[in-house]
């Protein structure tokens, strides 16, 4: 067995453990035919579920940009957690037109060199990046494209909001950092804040 | 034929129709219901319990849905979540000859399940307002008369709301009213130092206590979950489907029928009367005739026009009842040009808890009173004041750990409103038949064909200027305006086109909703109205549905109909 196919095996068990035993099929096949799916230093892989829409590689950009703007720390889930990247990659494949879809494929490659060409990185694509790396690079460029035109919203901005949506719909994101209420019974207009367990309501 | 007769037969299954069948049922008259949609139960609401995390791409409207959807999804109101209640466009074609957006529910239930649950009554200004001001026909009926059947669907409804003693926006048979929160409390008191303007909260068809009554016992009080649209398993709002069918289903005089289109009203020369009407199955495609001693058409104001302009016979060549030449024109709805926001400093260490399925009022007060303005009638304002949500962070720098404290916060308040504005009626604003071009089932489509005028171009201006005033005189910050293209029928409120009147010669139906010329017909949806307020108008749908069954009733037993 080579040593490449180590790897394989050694990232097949990680990602299964992560899933509690779980891997699909495909994924396992994607892993030990070892196409695009890897680990990087944040944690981030595809391997558990397959992209729609985004390619392996594109959908792995996309996890670790969606895991910089919100990452995980101890005892608070991030977007790796919440499935952001999958959540990102069926709502690029579902709710926008073709010229927003177009847009955002064009949009990687084009981050993906300004990530690689920035100092913060060290000369390193944005998914080898460590944590601190892929930060710095990403507010930097989040704040230009903010100064920039953004009417279509540029790749960059359409990702963010996207990881926002995702990450605050989903259950961890919801019941972490807010107060769900399936049934609340009751409405009531004028509650001080120090009454609330969590300050954030659902609505 | 037996099997196919009955005492009277209902068109419709919404806010009309089910009060209808109730009614009729509760009076002892066999009643058969034909809906185009559907069969929907209470209870039956797939989507109503689901966690916000179970509703795919976080809720948003997919471009699979607006493509089959577009016209449903101009308003912004088909997502994951209650998408199943709009109608496929694409399988329900009309002609807008001009932008007219028709928003439609076929299901039992119809747009009940999906309406906003704002419910105010008409006033003496607004019954007396065409007569005084010489606009299309009079209203046939005072607001006394119509006043005590008010009552009576306010009571059995379950209508919430507070009692503010406004002559322009009488008072009704209220459940406790809903909280204003923080903001919207010193937003009131502002409007009334500064502009002697009322808000109040608004009054709507949710359960903010028990029923006064026991005849649903199927219906429990509003939890707060604000997912109304979705269909209310608690019952906690009003709806067809949740109060008025099944009374009339425990009366055993009802017989309920989903996809049945009606398209055609049988007029019998002989007898000078209806004998029933003529059904294609949305299924399978097969013809049925239904035969009753009278019959409700229910069927919305532009469903209940088609019917009646696709039922031509020797006596009716031009439409069924149509002798004034009125049927299908004078289209209303409100007229909703633009949204108005603020920001507000302050209040951050306020919120709110449970989630309102409600928001503000500010009645008219344009031409009330001695305001006088360069246009007739006047508007009223449904807003709310909230905190923002998590994506005030979408357009920002901010990630990580400071990012996520930062949403663990609400974010400022800030308050929105909407004007609705009154549309007077135009014989000009209209809808027709196309008979070259067919739908699926072969049936003729319906042509639109009206716009927003004068007087409704001059009432803007008040609606979006008075709108920064208030936002302003309340100290509110970064006060906009925005302007949006309104075509008719966006507000949902679609109406008038088989007026009543006094005059057969220029109205469809007589004060009781019943068809001039033919008095075994009733109409009693959005159709009747001879102007339009600038109110909601369900509460006042089901008033006039209940009038005029009673009334329908009574001739029955004298043998008048």
């Amino acid at each position: 067995m080579s040593d490449d196919m180590m790897q394989r095996r050694e990232i097949l068990r990680r990602v299964a453990l992560m899933l509690g035993g779980a891997v699909s099929a495909p994924a396992a096949l994607a892993i030990l035919q070892g196409c695009s799916a890897k680990e990087t230093p944040g944690g981030e892989t595809v391997a558990s579920w397959t992209p729609k829409f985004l390619t392996g590689h594109e959908a792995l950009i996309v996890s670790a940009i969606a895991s910089t703007i919100i990452p995980s720390s101890s005892g608070s889930s991030g977007a790796t957690e919440a499935g952001v990247g999958a959540f990102i990659d069926s709502a690029l494949a579902a709710v926008y037109p073709k010229e927003d879809q177009d847009r955002f494929k064009a949009g990687i490659p084009v981050f993906e060199s300004a990530a690689k060409a920035a100092q913060a990185g060290n000369g390193k694509p944005f998914v080898d990046q460590m944590p601190g790396e892929r930060e710095e690079f990403l507010k930097e460029y989040l704040g230009k494209a903010l100064e920039g035109e953004r009417d279509p919203k540029p790749f960059i901005l359409m990702a963010r909001e996207l990881t926002l949506l995702g990450f605050y719909s989903s259950k961890v994101g919801i019941t972490e950092n807010m107060e769900y209420v399936a049934v609340p019974t009751a409405y009531h207009g004028c509650v001080p804040l120090s009454e609330m367990k969590k300050h954030v309501y659902w609505e | 034929m037996e099997t196919n007769s009955f005492d009277a037969i209902v068109v419709g299954s919404g806010m009309s129709g089910g009060w209808a069948a109730k009614e009729l049922t509760e009076k002892g008259l066999k009643t058969l219901v034909l809906e185009r949609g559907r069969m929907v139960r209470h209870g039956e609401y797939p989507t109503a319990t689901k966690d916000p995390w179970e509703l795919p791409y976080g809720n948003r409207i997919t471009e699979e849905t607006r493509h089959r959807k577009p016209v449903q999804s101009r308003t912004g109101y088909p997502t994951p979540a209650n998408q199943h209640w709009f109608v496929d466009d694409l399988d329900n074609p009309y002609v807008e000859e001009q932008p007219f957006d028709w928003l439609r529910g076929y299901h039992v239930g119809g747009r009940s399940l999906m309406w906003a649950r704002q419910s105010y009554r008409f006033g003496p200004l607004d019954f007396e307002a065409n007569a005084k001001e010489g606009v299309g026909v009079p209203w046939p009926i005072t607001y006394d008369e119509i006043a005590p059947w008010y009552d009576k669907v306010e009571v059995f409804a379950g209508i919430s709301g507070s009692v503010e003693g406004l002559h322009q926006l009488p008072d009704g048979k209220y459940l406790p009213p809903h909280d204003l929160n923080c903001v919207e409390v010193d937003f009131k008191k502002r409007l009334d130092e500064k502009l002697g303007r009322k808000l109040i909260i608004g009054r709507c068809a949710n359960l903010t206590a028990p029923l006064t009554h026991n005849e649903s016992p199927q219906r429990g009080t509003c939890q707060s979950r604000n997912m109304c649209i979705r269909g209310c398993p608690f019952g906690g709002y009003f709806s067809s489907v949740s109060a008025t069918l099944p009374s009339a289903e425990r009366t055993g005089n009802m017989t309920l029928l989903p996809n049945q289109i009606v398209y055609e009203v049988i007029y019998d020369n002989a007898k000078g009367k209806a004998t029933g009407v003529r059904v294609l199955d949305a299924q399978t495609g097969k013809q049925t005739d239904y035969f009753a001693k009278i019959v409700f058409l229910c069927a919305s104001a532009l469903g209940s026009a088609y019917i009646m302009l696709n039922s031509t016979s020797s006596r009716f060549p031009n439409g069924f009842g149509n002798d004034s030449g009125e049927l299908g024109h004078n289209i209303m709805d409100h007229n909703k040009p633009g949204s108005s926001n603020a920001s507000v400093e302050g209040y951050l260490d306020m919120a709110y808890t449970g989630r309102r399925p409600n928001g503000f009022y500010i009645p008219r007060y344009r031409n009330v009173g001695k305001d006088k303005r360069g246009y007739l009638r006047g508007f009223g304002y449904q807003g709310r004041a909230s905190r923002a949500g998590f994506n005030r962070f979408n357009d920002s720098s901010m990630i990580g750990e400071e990012l996520k404290k930062a949403v663990q916060e609400p974010g400022p308040w800030n308050v929105s409103m909407t004007g609705f504005g009154e549309i007077l009626p135009y014989h000009e604003n209209y809808a027709r038949l196309d008979r070259d071009k067919k739908d699926k089932h072969g049936l003729p489509l319906l042509v639109v064909n009206a716009v927003v005028r004068e007087n409704e171009r001059k009432m803007e201006e008040d609606m979006k200027n008075d709108a920064a005033e208030m936002l302003e005189a309340a100290g509110f910050k970064d006060v906009s305006v925005r302007s949006d293209a309104y075509h008719l029928g966006n507000c949902i409120h679609e109406s008038g086109t088989a007026r009543m009147g006094t005059d057969p010669k220029k109205s469809v139906l007589n004060k009781f909703n019943q068809v001039h010329a033919c008095k075994n017909v009733f109409v009693t949806d959005g159709s009747f109205m001879p102007s339009f307020g600038c109110q909601n108008p369900s509460l006042s749908y089901m008033a006039f549905t209940a009038r005029a069954v009673d009334h329908a009733v009574e001739e029955l037993k004298k043998g008048n109909v």
